[in-house]
């Protein structure tokens, strides 16, 4: 299990660096939803701000406008390596078929002569697929800056 | 010749243009610190942000760290987080609940209203010098409150208040009134964010229709309309339509009235949108509304304005429901603050609609922001090279009249209102403001 948990979330990362968007956004559950919080120990995605609180039409929406032509704060585009480690999984969470698995995601971005450096710890909760793999109900992103002050922002942790 | 000189200042600025300098100076910028912002009134943020006695927020206001703090008689104090000792920031924490505020240093105590509460080991103090005052926390020069906004000036000279917002008072009721509990509340937090560029140029840009079109072009789906700006359940109330399905501008956009008042304030009238609010939340919405305002409901809850800027360094956008505040850091660096507000009394599903518009369009992630930013800091960079010494505002030229209370209207994608915040930059920086 670990092994394949593990492979699923490397693949998820490469396909946020190779910028194949869609293909990640797929990995999500149609009820899915990604949250990266704008504060610290942010219970709900109502009670206060977020950097991205996506669902799978808002990420449709943003995840297009990735691959816009005129998307000019992608011009040139970042390059990104997301890095995942750390991996340790609860299967006692959750309702059968659903596991979380807690992970430590670092992302190093380069654009425009500048490389920037984020970090987080991360949950994603999987849910068993029914023609076998996973997808992810959820995911969260809990930068260790997620309060500071931020220049634009463009890849999905 | 020195920037101090009215006439090198006066050169700087046309009736349709400016100078680079204007945007890249370091001497401009130092000068703008003493002649714009240590004058006009500054928000500092929400008094909700500090809604029970001991509540303290810290913040910087045009640089300088301050704190925010609520009293326990309930009055809202602002003051420099500097220790009256030897100087040290008292406060580092983005905010909480303190009984007084506790210097790290050697320990002197402050109340939550910035009088100095004693200094441990007082005894090697002369007599009564600790007593004769002087000790406590720097408050702001003037301080005043409109609806909930909490005003900050760094001068102590300037007009008051009332006089520096004018008809913009109106836009801050405007915001308020759409609040069956007539009241918004910061409640949600804040982004912040910077970006490398002078903030005039975000100035300029936010009333500007000429824009979006062009800099937003990514967030238009192919039949013109932009993503959902807000609308709890109606998926296609708040789509804003940038463009015609050809492509051609959407010529509502001329429609839209622009203006601005005295002291370089500036506003734009609401976005043209497809249809308005409708639904069940919306009806919960009109009752609470009714219940309050009487047959005046409908007009307060008009969305009249799509954004209010409040020259030189806060505005607010109606629709989506934030405050945004544009703090200067240098002169090739800003910083803002966005801080969503809640509309006290409306349905919660109108909030949740409304934080998440928050969250995809104005996070730094912002599908719009983002847009934003990029374009400033290429005017940034790219006004530091030489050849091109001028930047045109010349769209619908000098149609601007102002009547005797220094106000004027025009429509759509003029440049009148930056033209206007020109020239109230050069009443401030010549002393006649
Ligand atoms: S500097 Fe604050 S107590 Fe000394
Ligand atoms: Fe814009």
């Amino acid at each position: 299990m670990r092994d394949e948990i593990e492979k699923f979330l490397f693949r998820e990362a490469r396909l946020l660096d190779e910028r194949r968007f869609e293909e990640w956004m797929n990995l999500f559950a149609e009820d899915g939803y990604y949250w990266v919080p704008a504060a610290p120990g942010l219970e709900d995605p109502y009670d206060g701000v977020s950097i991205f609180f996506d669902d799978r039409a808002v990420m449709k929406t943003r995840l297009q406008r990735l691959d816009h032509t005129r998307i000019h704060s992608q011009k040139p585009a970042s390059r990104t390596v997301h890095t995942v480690s750390n991996v340790e999984i609860d299967g006692d969470y959750g309702a059968v078929g659903e596991i979380l698995v807690r992970s430590a995601v670092t992302m190093l971005e380069y654009r425009l002569e500048k490389q920037t450096a984020f970090a987080g710890r991360c949950r994603h909760l999987l849910r068993i697929a029914e023609g076998g793999g996973f997808e992810i109900a959820w995911k969260r992103v809990d930068l260790i800056n997620c309060d500071g002050v931020f220049e634009t922002l463009s890849v999905p942790f | 010749m020195t920037v101090r000189d009215e006439r090198a200042l006066r050169d700087l600025v046309k009736s349709d243009r400016v100078h680079r300098d204007f945007y890249t100076s370091p001497d401009v910028f130092d000068l703008e610190m003493e002649r714009i912002f240590a004058r006009a009134w500054l928000l500092v943020g929400h008094d909700s942000q500090v809604p029970n006695p001991g509540d303290f927020v810290t913040t910087t206001l045009c640089r300088h760290p301050v704190i925010m703090s609520r009293h326990r008689d309930g009055r809202v104090h602002v003051m420099f987080n500097r220790c009256s000792h030897r100087g040290a920031q008292i406060c580092t924490e983005p905010r909480g609940n303190a009984k007084r505020f506790e210097c790290p240093y050697h320990g002197w105590v402050y109340d939550t209203d910035g009088r100095h509460a004693g200094a441990p080991y007082p005894a090697r103090y002369a007599d009564g010098f600790l007593k004769a005052g002087g000790f406590d926390l720097a408050a702001v020069p003037r301080l005043a409150i409109y609806r909930g906004f909490v005003f900050a000036s760094l001068g102590a000279e300037g007009p008051g208040l009332d006089d520096f917002l004018g008809p913009m008072k109106s836009h801050i009721d405007a915001m308020v009134d759409r609040a069956p509990g007539g009241e918004v509340e910061a409640s949600a937090g804040a982004f912040r964010y910077r970006f490398g560029a002078n903030w005039k140029i975000q100035m300029e840009n936010q009333n500007d229709l000429y824009h979006p079109m062009f800099t937003h072009a990514s967030t238009t789906a192919r039949d013109g309309t932009q993503f959902r700006r807000h609308g709890a359940e109606d998926d296609e109330a708040g789509r804003v339509r940038l463009l015609k399905e050809n492509e051609a501008l959407n010529e509502q956009w001329e429609e839209l009235p622009v203006g601005g008042h005295r002291y370089g304030h500036t506003y734009m009238g609401m976005f043209p949108m497809n249809k308005g609010q409708s639904g069940p939340v919306h009806e919960r919405y009109r009752a609470a509304m009714e219940a309050r305002y009487g047959d005046r409901a409908e007009r307060a809850m008009a969305v009249r304005f799509h954004n209010s800027i409040f020259y030189p360094q806060w505005s607010i956008q109606y629709l989506t429901q934030h405050i945004r505040l544009m703090n200067p850091v240098s002169v090739d660096c800003t910083e803002n603050v966005i801080i969503p507000l809640r509309l006290k009394g409306a349905p919660e599903e109108m909030w949740r609609a409304a934080l998440r518009s928050n969250n995809n369009s104005h996070s730094p992630a912002g599908m719009v922001m983002s847009d934003d930013m990029e374009v400033w800091v290429r005017c940034q960079n790219a006004l530091t090279s030489p050849g091109n010494d001028w930047v045109v505002f010349a769209r619908g030229a000098s149609e601007e009249q102002a009547d005797n209370r220094g106000s004027f209207e025009v429509r759509g994608t003029s440049e009148a209102n930056a033209r206007h915040q020109h020239r109230a930059w050069l009443g401030y920086m010549c002393g006649e403001a």
